[in-house]
């Protein structure tokens, strides 16, 4: 059996829906992860679904809010090279907060960067994507089709599964804005870091997230970073470990922020 | 269900038929686009990357459906007559090596300076981080880069080539670190290139000349494997154990067999069991010749079980998951240590394995040599020290994975075209496997995208020669990313206890080397390896009295073989960390007391004869090989100076007031090697004159993007007064060209070139005959060539294009050509100073390293870029191996990170700053005075890491890598200490 037994490029949100309610539907964005697991998948045979077509890579205002399309690369949101995908509705790409620009520059390598997409990052979730932590920081909150939007917190918990994002929205830094910070623990400089603490002060309180303590980026208190995380280990970082970087990088994101 | 997309490729508008399946890669070579190639399928090394729609992507993890309506852009558009000025800029500065990753990194530049003709440094980096590179280590890309923007804007570029250093030393002497002079000032792509008053003045040899392969490499024409497609080609398959240790008790392949587009299942049960050792190794092989192709048993997870020959990709890979196979699970060992313990699983247990050293304790081999008495002089000294290592495994991660394709041809002699490093060994060995005799075997060596000794084995040849001959239609067999990691070759584990007895005034008085070496499931160059190690673990130092003791064992891990290097590097990191701490215990300046002790010209290499396949014992030798050329001094001083040696001396550097997790430190490892084999690796040329006055000059060596085409092709040059460009080099084909062992053993431009050298001064001497004949001159050795003309005393001159008109075609005719093979008894060390600087956050236990210089006596320089290509690859893997390279395996032996980044090698954007340093001497064994430059650069980075990090912190770390986790428990164990 084929890994892949069809391709779809749906050009509604209602068709991509309707074809990923099929029980071996899977969505692509950019398809960097999904398309290798897919190709690979050899027992069952998948059928994919390109949202590719759905016109989810404008940007736009909302008050406080930016709304980045789910097909967003990563690429472009490091470059600020986005364009509204509304008429004359072009909102400079330069407005993407720059914490989370260099988030997506350091999330992949180039050539990844440039074919992963926003609405991917989100749905996969991965325990160490330092871009979704720099976007719990910034509030994020994930646009569903058919439903209200959810906070990323709640997107993560749940899993997206097979509905289409449409969307993910952060705030913007303002005059209540204090700054952020990173610190961050890898093997290399560029490595996927094994701990990392994303730090961002809103109205003189600092939201703090980390990444490798969890199944998932998570938002922790800052002074208690730890509470309720049991972290599992992996050879690069056994759970004590994890608990220590958790610790000593959060005080650091802190000492920067205050 | 096929379906058709509609594209642009290369601004031609194409309607393709694809699979829902199908990868644009596929696709895409399909079509002809030999320059998109294959590294993984998950866009981990970015050797597929296009551009669509103007963005640089990867083509492995993308559908070809997803291109539907999409602008493609592949190297391919670029091929005009002329270079594009980018394509042009990675040839002046020799950016690439193999290659195999140029197309990528070319077209990545042109879609980067299209929005930003004047790109930071930074930027550029970050344009390459998604294409990875194992051999230049991106310093010369990362050059290639600018210089191509620079050639875009308009502006003017000066040619590339080596900035040329006084010396600082008299050669012997050391001088003292001045630390008001800065050192050059330059581009870390410019090797430093510090001449020896020795050398004259050459035309060729020593210059920046263009590698030969530059052109077809830079345009992404048909150069590798898989750019060759023979007609009604099958693709082939492997099934691999699960398991790391088991019996295999049935296997069923009816179904396999049943399924439409399957045309061959083999495994076992109908292949010959035919015992070999897969080492690329000349004749005969070291024993113990322990494989066979298909075996009942299965020793590593990946191991083989069966192959299926199949239409397609797809096809075998079902064919595969229908092969059903009933498994005797056994307990299973991967440490060396426990290997030997009673009761340990017993790995080989058959009985048609011979000299097996003891089968039933997992023991391949010991080996052991001494000179004098050590135990008495330990018993004697004055301070006796002792330092146990571990070294770890690491693979040597070419980007472009294992591919053989074999057909039979109309004389229905086997053909192999296949990745390799030793063609001639490939034959030999192949041939008995395959009930097939040598003279009917052929191994075709195209360009390879990188080996470091992964690819001197028969790994992979046996598997779709057996199944060419059962379809009768040619097969081809390419690695996945994880069988690269988990079925072909890595680093051999060892343990490492040295035991030294120092006098009181520093010399080493006696040396002792307890060595356990983990072979894995196999024993293939397990001997040679571990040997190596006891050779350059023993020779860097003089000392009467040195004994090797080492055991070398069978484990479940996955196979260890031949790394470039060769058992140098773990024998080094474990010498040079071992002589850092006696040093500091008896309060010595770590260089001073290496210096006391290590080997100078004229000293005896007092160990290395009674090691190795042709190992002598004491007594038998007259005289012990000494060495003659030896430029360490110099070389220390010019690293000592780029390093600014001097800062490690400033508290306030070391504990930078700014950041107080922050510790830096610098480290240093006196590294030597050897060139060659002596007395076995073997090279032959042969070159004739063609009707223009050029050359064909036909070598078996095996230029792996090491420029070894391009260094042979400059001393036939050299000899012949003629332009490189008039030597036409091609290698390796064993039907057409002469024996060569292969690309191994540092060992291509002093033996192959020394053939090269001996063939083209035959042919100087018929041309000088000749020429003195239409000279009329009566004394033919008076003649010279230079110019592509041929010079007599009195200055008449005839051109060699006449000369080859006149014998081809005029009078007494004749081909002139020459034929030579060449085969050392000697095998001259290089040496080389490593210098690294570094900073170790004590809090978490994260090592950055910042810079890295490496100043290397390598002789003669044949080709200063080459060379400094040669040391900047090696120093990004001696990096990675020292940093942050490691199997992970699961407690059942699977592997846990066989994909890249779970498996980090460095990318673009993380380098520390390299400079090379090359350092002349006259070594007059060598061809124009040329020793070896390729495995140094392994040695001496890791010991220098460690040095920096007990520098910087006070904490000694004798387990590799220094990877976070590891260095933190180190502190933190040191820190607990203290509070004791």
């Amino acid at each position: 059996m084929p890994s892949v037994l069809a391709y779809h490029r749906p050009e509604t949100l209602d068709e991509a829906s309707s074809l990923l309610s099929g029980p071996n539907s899977r969505a692509i964005g950019g398809g960097t992860v999904a398309v290798p697991e897919s190709r690979g998948a050899k027992a069952d045979g998948v059928e994919l679904v390109d949202l590719q077509g759905l016109g989810l890579d404008g940007i736009e205002q909302s008050g406080n809010r930016l709304i980045l399309g789910s097909m967003i690369r990563l690429g472009d949101l490091v470059s600020g090279g986005l364009m509204s995908h509304e008429p004359g509705g072009t909102t400079p790409g330069e407005m993407v907060p720059q914490l989370i620009r260099d988030l997506a520059r350091r999330e992949l390598p180039s050539t990844l960067r440039n074919q992963a997409t926003l609405g991917g990052t989100v749905a996969l979730g991965d325990s160490e994507s330092i871009l979704l932590a720099g976007l719990l920081v910034h509030g994020a909150q994930v646009h569903l089709h058919g439903q209200e939007p959810i906070s990323l917190e709640q997107s993560l918990a749940e899993c997206v599964g097979n509905r289409v994002v449409t969307a993910v929205s952060i705030e913007l830094d303002d005059s209540a804005t204090g700054g952020s910070a990173t610190a961050s623990t890898g093997r290399t400089p560029a490595d996927i870091p094994i701990v990392a603490a994303i730090g961002r002060r809103v109205d003189d309180v600092v939201r703090m997230a980390l990444t490798g303590l969890a199944p998932s980026p998570v938002l922790v208190d800052p002074s208690d970073p730890l509470r309720d995380l049991d972290p599992v280990g992996d050879f690069r970082g056994s759970p004590a470990y994890r608990r220590h970087l958790a610790t000593t990088l959060c005080t650091r994101v802190l000492g920067e922020l205050t | 269900m096929t379906l058709t997309i509609n594209v642009t490729l290369n601004e031609v508008a194409r309607s393709l038929e694809v699979e829902p399946f199908d990868s644009l890669m596929a696709v895409l070579r399909r079509e002809g686009m030999t320059s998109v190639r294959y590294g993984s399928d998950t866009g981990e090394t970015g050797a597929s990357a296009v551009l669509i729609d103007g963005r640089l992507v990867n083509t492995d993890c993308m559908l070809a459906a997803q291109a539907d309506g999409h602008e493609i852009i592949t190297l391919e558009w670029f091929n005009k007559v002329d270079l594009h000025p980018i394509q042009a800029a990675f040839v002046a500065t020799g950016a690439m090596q193999s290659g195999y990753t140029t197309p990528a990194m070319i077209l990545g530049t042109w879609a980067m300076l299209g929005s930003n003709p004047n790109p930071t440094e930074e930027e550029i980096r970050d344009m390459l981080s998604g294409i990875l590179d194992r051999e230049t280590a991106y310093v010369k890309p990362v050059e290639a880069v600018k210089r191509a923007a620079a050639l875009m804007r308009g502006e003017s570029t000066e040619p590339f080539g080596p900035l040329i250093l006084p010396m600082m030393t008299d050669g012997k002497n050391p001088t003292p670190h001045d630390p008001s002079d800065p050192g050059p000032q330059v581009s870390e792509a410019i090797p430093r290139l510090i001449p020896s008053r020795d050398v004259p003045e050459m035309a060729v040899v020593g210059k920046p000349e263009i590698k030969v392969d530059a052109v077809k490499l830079v345009k992404g024409n048909p150069a590798f494997t898989d750019d060759f497609i023979e007609r009604n080609q099958l693709v082939a398959k492997v099934l691999r154990s699960p398991h790391a240790h088991a019996n295999i008790v049935e296997i069923d392949d009816a179904a396999a067999v049943a399924l439409p587009g399957v045309h061959a299942v083999i495994h076992h049960k109908n292949i010959p069991r035919i015992k070999y050792a897969s080492g690329g190794q000349s004749w005969p092989n070291p024993h113990p010749h322990d494989q066979v192709s298909f075996d009942t048993k299965v020793r590593h997870v990946g191991d083989r079980v069966a192959a299926v020959a199949a239409d397609t990709l797809e096809i075998a890979e079902e064919a595969i998951r229908l092969i059903e196979v009933t498994y005797e699970v056994l307990p299973a060992v991967f440490d060396e240590r426990e290997a030997m313990v009673p009761g340990a699983p017993v790995i080989h247990d058959e009985d048609d394995t011979l000299e097996i050293a003891d089968a039933s304790r997992n023991l391949v081999h010991h080996i052991g040599a001494e000179r004098g008495d050590v135990d008495a002089a330990l018993a004697d000294a004055d301070h006796v020290f002792e330092h146990t290592f571990r070294v770890h495994q690491v693979q040597q991660v070419p980007i472009e994975n294992h591919i053989s394709v074999a057909w039979l041809d109309s004389d229905e002699r086997m053909v192999v075209r296949t990745a390799t490093q030793v063609p001639f060994h490939t034959r030999r060995m192949l041939a008995p496997l395959i009930g097939m005799e040598i003279k009917d075997v052929r191994v075709i060596k195209p360009r390879i995208g990188g080996g470091f000794g992964a690819k001197q084995e028969m790994l992979i040849e046996d598997i779709v020669a057996h199944l060419a001959i059962v379809t009768r239609r040619p097969v081809k067999l390419e690695l996945t990313r994880e069988e690269e990691f988990v079925s072909s070759r890595t680093r051999h584990p060892q343990t490492i206890t040295y035991t030294s007895g120092v006098s009181n005034d520093g010399e080493l008085v006696a040396q002792n080397m307890k060595m356990i070496g983990n072979t894995g499931p196999y024993g293939t160059h397990a001997y040679t390896v571990q040997t190596v190690s006891g050779l350059r673990g023993l020779t860097s130092y003089n000392c009467a009295n040195k004994r090797f003791d080492c055991d070398v064992v069978y484990t479940n891990i996955p196979v260890p073989g031949a790394y470039r290097g060769y058992g140098a590097p773990q024998a080094e990191f474990a010498l040079e960390a071992h002589m850092e701490d006696i040093a500091r215990s008896l309060e010595l300046d770590p260089i001073e007391f290496k210096r006391k002790n290590w080997v100078k010209v004229g000293d005896e290499l007092n160990i290395a004869p009674h090691l190795g396949e042709h190992a002598v014992v004491e007594g038998d030798l007259d005289e012990y090989p000494r060495v003659m050329s030896n430029g360490i001094e110099e070389c220390v001083s010019q690293g000592m100076r780029a390093i600014e040696w001097h800062l490690q001396d400033d508290p306030e550097w070391v504990r930078p007031a700014d950041r107080p997790n922050i510790r830096r430190g610098m480290g240093f490892a006196f590294c030597m090697h050897g060139t060659a084999i002596p007395f076995l690796d073997m090279g032959g040329c042969s070159i004739k004159i063609n009707d223009d006055g050029s050359f064909n000059m036909l070598i078996g060596a095996t230029d792996l993007g090491t420029g070894a085409d391009t260094v042979i092709g400059q001393i036939a040059a050299e000899v012949l007064g003629v332009p490189l460009d008039d030597i036409k080099v091609y290698s390796s084909d064993t039907d057409v060209t002469p024996f060569d062992t292969g690309a191994y053993a540092s060992s291509t431009t002093y033996i192959s070139g020394t053939a090269a050298k001996l063939a083209a001064e035959k042919v100087r001497e018929r041309l000088k005959e000749r020429a003195a004949m239409l000279l009329d001159v009566k004394e033919p050795c008076s003649i010279e060539l230079r110019d592509k003309r041929a010079w007599a005393p009195d200055g008449s001159s005839v051109s060699l294009e006449e000369i080859a008109l006149d014998s081809l075609h005029v009078q007494d005719h004749e081909q002139i050509m020459g034929t030579a093979s060449y085969v050392s008894p000697e095998c001259p060390p290089p040496f080389a100073a490593q210098f690294v600087e570094l900073e170790v956050d004590v809090e978490t236990g994260e090592v950055t390293v910042v810079k890295m210089v490496m100043a290397v006596d390598c002789g003669v320089a044949i080709n200063p870029i080459t060379a400094s290509g040669q040391v900047e690859g090696g120093l990004l893997q001696a990096l990675g191996y020292g940093h942050c390279e490691e199997f992970a395996f699961d407690d059942d032996g699977r592997m846990l990170n066989a994909s890249l980044g779970p498996y980090k090698i460095y990318r673009a954007d993380e380098m520390p700053v390299i400079e090379t340093y090359l350092v002349q001497t006259m070594e007059d064994s060598g061809p124009f005075g040329a020793k070896a430059v390729a495995e140094i650069p392994k040695d001496g980075v890791a010991p220098a890491i460690r040095n920096a990090i007990l520098g910087a912190t006070g904490v000694a770390i004798n387990d590799l890598p220094f990877t976070p986790e590891r260095v933190w428990a180190a502190l933190e164990n040191d820190r607990s200490q203290e509070q004791i």
